[in-house]
């Protein structure tokens, strides 16, 4: 198989490599957007004083990290039509699903961030008479996010990789559209391996910029400098 | 306004940590606008007290009364209510802490660290706040530190945002918690004048520290306090000039090694 073989199928089926660069790309997108809110909720759930809140939240963060996102994504797709009666076509399905798992991590993810914020942050501002959820608000979670952006955006890059099983339930994302060269051509070994560098450059470059974004956050030092905007 | 006389008063309060026994039925009155001076060895239970005026830490037995409201091991009441978490908070308004270790908010100014409460809690408008943050931060000598991050600042400039960040609200009663014990020796002078100067001005206040001279420059009052216990407590001449007590003067002649 020469280069230009491999080049070829690149260049004859590029629009439908395109559509399902597209499709992955977007997927991961919204997946992660509704992870990172879900994981806040079941995150701070999880930090509740009553046990009402933080059984029902620890349940679901486990259940999130502990099991297979593939068996996740079939089960949203077949079973909660019939135990919720809710049915949702497969891209729906999929961002629910890859939601499900990325917001379990993320949970435990903002855990850590938030148990690393020194106590006396919060006494100083339990002191100044700021409830519960106005430190939370204002002093704990601005300071916990940047210890914990890294994290965030290395679950991206996982999600962004587990986008690929979605072709299991018809989404049209780069694996379906690969499957569909194969049928078409019975070339499966360099369309398959076209599709294994097309991920590889994908992620390549999200994980780069997590590693590129990582290295410039302050590590715990903050802001070293004055800021001249009007207080 | 807050009531101009909140008096606190200390009755036989127990505090445990676990099997620990922090406080062990600590009486102790503290007259409006008066100010107290705390010394004892470390681990003799000084902070924990001062921190249960605000509720920072629970107690297990007694009760401690605070202007109005009494502190108990079920919380806090005020006129034989319970107060809500959102009541305590706004009792916690009145009563300005200043801790060892300054716990500025690394991710705000100096202006953000001072204006938050007063803006958020206390629903200032912003302006005003600014302005009266400037003119506390002109007289601590850090006017030209307003749009600083507290990472920029040396320990005995931070402290002093510290006690500015207290006082704009104006508190009655100010707690200083070793306000200097993690200050260079030669840092320490300048936050001392803070206080004395601007800090305690008519509040009630009670400062913990081992800076003997000072507590017996501000102080109207001294308590030594060992193993959870108030030991002896007088005029400053008497507990620190001629202690009563043996421990107490072996306390005091060592620091004044």
């Amino acid at each position: 198989m020469s280069f230009n073989r491999l080049w070829g199928i690149f260049w004859e089926y590029r629009d439908v490599l395109l559509t399902g660069i597209g499709v992955t790309v977007a997927l991961s997108i919204a997946a992660m957007l509704l992870a990172v809110v879900v994981g806040l909720v079941a995150c701070l759930g999880t930090l509740a004083k009553s046990r009402l809140v933080r059984a029902p939240a620890i349940l679901y963060v486990e259940f999130c990290r502990n099991t297979p996102v593939l068996v996740q994504l079939v089960w949203v797709h077949y079973a909660w039509p019939e135990v919720f009666g809710i049915k949702f076509d497969s891209i729906t399905s999929s961002v629910i699903a890859l939601a499900l798992q990325s917001s379990g991590y993320l949970a435990e993810e903002y855990r850590a961030g938030i148990e690393s914020i020194e106590k006396g942050q919060i006494e100083a501002a339990q002191s100044l008479g700021m409830t519960y959820p106005r430190l939370m608000r204002r002093i704990v979670l601005p300071q916990a996010f940047i210890r914990m952006l890294p994290g965030i955006l290395n679950q991206y890059v996982t999600c962004f990789k587990s986008t690929s099983i979605v072709s299991i339930i018809a989404v049209p994302d780069l694996m379906y559209q690969a499957g569909l060269i194969v049928s078409a051509t019975f070339l499966p070994m360099p369309v398959y391996t076209a599709v294994a560098i097309t991920y590889f450059l994908l992620v390549l470059v999200v994980s780069s910029a997590v590693r590129y974004l990582s290295r410039k956050l302050p590590a715990g030092g903050y802001f070293q400098t004055e800021r001249h905007a009007a207080a | 306004m807050p009531p101009p006389d909140p008096a606190i008063r200390f009755e036989k309060v127990v505090k445990r940590f676990g099997p620990l026994e922090v406080l062990r039925g600590v009486d102790l009155a503290v007259p409006g606008s008066s100010t107290i001076a705390i010394i004892g060895p470390s681990g003799s239970g000084k902070s924990t007290l001062v921190r249960c005026i605000n509720h920072l830490e629970r107690i297990q037995g007694g009760a401690i009364r605070v202007g109005e409201v009494t502190i108990t091991a079920d919380g806090l009441e005020s006129g034989g209510r319970r107060l809500s978490g959102r009541e305590i908070a706004r009792h916690r308004t009145g009563i300005g802490l200043v801790s060892q270790s300054f716990n500025l908010f690394p991710h705000l100014t100096v202006m953000g660290n001072i204006v938050e409460a007063p803006t958020g809690v206390l629903r200032w408008p912003r302006a005003e706040a600014v302005d009266k943050a400037m003119a506390l931060l002109r007289k601590v000598n850090l006017e030209d530190k307003a749009n600083a991050y507290p990472a920029t600042l040396s320990g005995g400039q931070q402290q002093r945002v510290a006690i500015v960040r207290s006082l704009i609200m104006d508190p009655p009663i100010m707690l200083f918690d070793e306000p200097t014990s993690a200050l260079d020796p030669e840092l320490t002078g300048e936050v001392l004048r803070v206080i004395r100067d601007l800090a305690i001005g008519g509040r009630t206040a009670i400062i913990v520290t081992h800076e003997l001279r000072f507590a017996r420059e501000v102080a109207s009052h001294v308590v030594f306090m060992e193993e959870g216990r108030i030991v002896e407590e007088g005029p400053p001449e008497q507990v620190l000039g001629v202690p009563r007590e043996v421990r107490t003067r072996a306390f005091v002649n060592s620091i004044l090694e």
